[in-house]
Parts: C-alpha cells; structure tokens; sequence
C-alpha cells in the first residue's frame, strides 16, 4: 500500500516537469505575453521570461528577438531588467542590467550596474560592460568598478582587453591590455602594482606596466615610469625617464 | 537510523491519502468550472447566428491571412464575434481559437479566449490575442508558452 501511494505521490509531484520540453526543444514563458512582429522579424517577450533550452537557461522581463526566417531562427537575443543567465554546456553564466547575445558571431555582452560574467576560471565583475566573444575567443570589460580574477591574479581597471585561449577545454587568458587614466591596480599573491595602463603576455610570463608605476611588496614601495614584472621568476625592475627618480631592481626569487 | 523509517507508516499513508483526494478535488473543481463556462458559452450561442461559416481575409504587401469560423454574429456594423473553431491562416501559420472580435474595416482581430499559434517548428499558447497592421503584429496576450523546435 506505502510503496502505491509513495509511486503514486512522485507521479503527481513530477506530472509538470513530464509534460515539460523535449530534448532539443526550446521552452520560452512569459507573465504578460509575446508580440511578434512579423516585418521587423523580431518578437518581444514580456514580464518574467524564462527560456529553457538543452544549451542554456535565462531570466529576465523584457526579451527581444530577432529572428531570420520564422520565429524559431533565432539571429540575436537582447533582454533586459535583471538578466540572469547560465549555460553548463558552455560553462558560463552571469548576470546583468541588460544582455545581448548574436547567435552567429557568439558574442555575449553583459551591461549595466553589478554585471557579472563567470567562465571556467576566470571572472569579470563591471558597473559598465562585459563581452565575450567565444569564436574569436576575445573579451572586453569597460566602465566604473571593472574587475577581473583569474587564478592567483586580480586586476582593476577603467578598460580591460584580453584574448583567451583554449586549454583542455578550459578557456584561459593569452594576453591582457588594461588602462585607467585614474591608476589601475594589479594584485598578485605577494605583490601589488599601480599604473596607468598594463599589458600581460602570458607566453613571456610578462607584465608591462606604463606611466605613474607604483610596485608594493612587503614594505618596500618603489615608483618610476615603467616597470616589468616576471610572473615565472616573481621578480620585477621599475625604471624611470629621468635619472634623479627613484629607479630600483629588485629580485625576489622564489 | 533513516529518518524516513522512522515515520509511522500508517500516519504517513494516512497522510499520502488525504493529500491525493485534495490534489483530485483541485482537478474536478477546475474540469467543473471549465465545464460550466463552456456550458454558458453554448447557451449564448443557441440563438441562430447571424452569419454561418463567415470567411474573410486580411491583406498586406507580404501576405495574405485568411480568416474562417463556424459562426458569426454582427455586434455593431464593421464588429463581428466569430465563434467556433475560429482559424486565422496564411501562407506562414495558423491560429486556432473558439471567440475573435474581427472588424472587417480596420482589420484588427482580438481575442480573449485560449490560442494556439502553430508555424515551423513553432508553436505557442496563450491566454488570447490581437493582430493589428494587417497582420503585421500578433500580439499574444496573458501567460503565454512558445516552443521552438
């Protein structure tokens, strides 16, 4: 009898999920319905959206939709008011003001106050923009509060351009661009660097920091107008354009 | 000890029980109501109809949407409610309905009942809908589903 009304309990419990999407099918619900605007070629989805598919799932309360021929060739996805997303196909999720996704290109864009964007390892935080561009494998974070981490690293920046290459299939970074006319801030485990802009070559292990260099490890400050810290040896040497600053070589190796 | 052993069998049953005759009572009251509202619905549709088996078509540059129902009554002289088996359709959907206000001069067709929009390998349902601009906007109204194949 127990084992009936147990078999019989789960059927009831999980009766909405079985009359739920198919395998490979997209499932998009809404509050306040769909306007579908057939010459435009987009449609707008309104008030609690969410779209489930196989790839990935979204939230937000306002979703605009291209498409190319009928509704179901999705080009571009633009939504906004508290977007939420993951994908754990793609292995990455994040969530923003507003989002703008082109199918064709891949390039995911994250914008507004608190915006987040997580992949394997690495993860970007904006008060402006964040994109991702997966076939290219570029990325861009640009405005107030901009914030990257990735493993042992944490970099602060007005603009922060990087590539990224596939590792196992783990995207890691390749090179960094970083600038910030009001300082940028680089973090390592043991070292903290100030510049106006900062390039990083991970094949040379390299970081170039350029004009109003400030390098902190331990108690010593030294400042110049360049600088170049070797994150294999965890060594770096500040120089100066005018003899009579400060210059120093330091070696810290580990 | 599992906690799940460590419930009363019988209370547990008990319990299973009068939560499956609450779950059947939720659905006969929702069939009920259901019911009765197309019960209502039949009764206002006993008188004869002003129009059987109307057809009309609403046209643009890029399509042509056919409009087709059982029947038709006039509310004013450019309003008619077409009811039964309401089906809009063009060369790229359909939408099936049982209640369209259609006015034959603005060509703006509004629904408040259940739809079902069905195109290329995409479907959605809703709690009703407009189409405006000859047929240019489908407005699909209330909580709405759409599948994409």
């Amino acid at each position: 009898m127990i084992k009936i009304v147990i078999f019989i309990l789960i059927i009831f419990l999980n009766y909405k999920y079985a009359l739920s999407r198919n395998i490979g099918e997209t499932e998009i619900t809404t509050e306040d319905g769909i306007e579908v605007f057939q010459e435009e070629k987009y449609y707008l989805l309104k008030k609690n959206v969410e779209i489930i598919s196989d790839e990935f799932r979204l939230n937000g309360n306002l979703v605009k939709i291209y498409f190319e021929k009928d509704l179901y060739d999705i080009q571009e996805l633009i939504a906004s008011s508290n977007v939420s997303f993951i994908s754990s196909v793609h292995n990455i999720k994040g969530k923003g003001e507003d989002l703008k996704f082109n199918i064709q290109s891949q390039e995911i864009n994250v914008s507004g106050e608190r915006s987040e964007l997580f992949l394997e390892t690495t993860e970007m935080f904006s008060d402006g923009s964040i994109t991702v561009n997966n076939l290219v494998g570029s990325f861009s974070i640009e405005g107030p509060n901009s914030k990257l981490i990735s493993d042992d690293i944490l970099i602060t920046g007005f603009m922060i351009n990087g590539t990224l290459f596939n590792q196992n299939g783990n995207r890691e970074i390749n090179n960094l661009e970083v600038k910030d006319e009001n300082l940028l801030n680089i973090i390592t485990t043991d070292t903290e660097m100030f510049s106006k802009k900062a390039l990083y070559d991970k094949k040379k292990s390299i970081i170039e920091l350029f004009d109003s260099v400030t390098i902190e490890r331990g108690g010593e400050i030294i400042t110049g107008d360049y600088g170049i810290f070797d994150t294999n040896k965890n060594a770096y040497k500040v120089t100066s354009k005018k003899s009579n600053k400060v210059k120093a070589i330091i070696s810290n190796t580990k | 000890m599992n906690f799940l052993l460590s419930l009363n069998k019988k209370a547990f049953a008990a319990f299973c029980f009068v939560f499956i005759i609450f779950i059947l009572f939720v659905f006969l009251l929702t069939y009920y109501t259901s019911t009765n509202d197309s019960k209502n619905k039949i009764n206002i549709n006993d008188k004869s109809s002003d129009i059987s088996e109307p057809k009309f078509s609403i046209n643009s540059k890029k399509q042509k949407i056919s409009v087709t129902a059982r029947e038709g009554n006039f509310l004013t002289e450019d309003e008619i409610v077409l009811e039964k088996n309401v089906i809009f359709k063009s060369n790229k959907f359909k939408i099936y309905t049982d209640n369209v206000v259609f006015n034959k001069r603005t060509l703006v067709a509004s629904s408040q009942t259940k739809s079902k929009f069905i195109s290329n390998n995409t479907s959605i349902d809703s709690a009703g809908f407009d189409i405006i601009e000859n047929g240019n906007i489908i407005n699909f109204k209330g909580k709405t589903k759409l599948i994409l194949k």
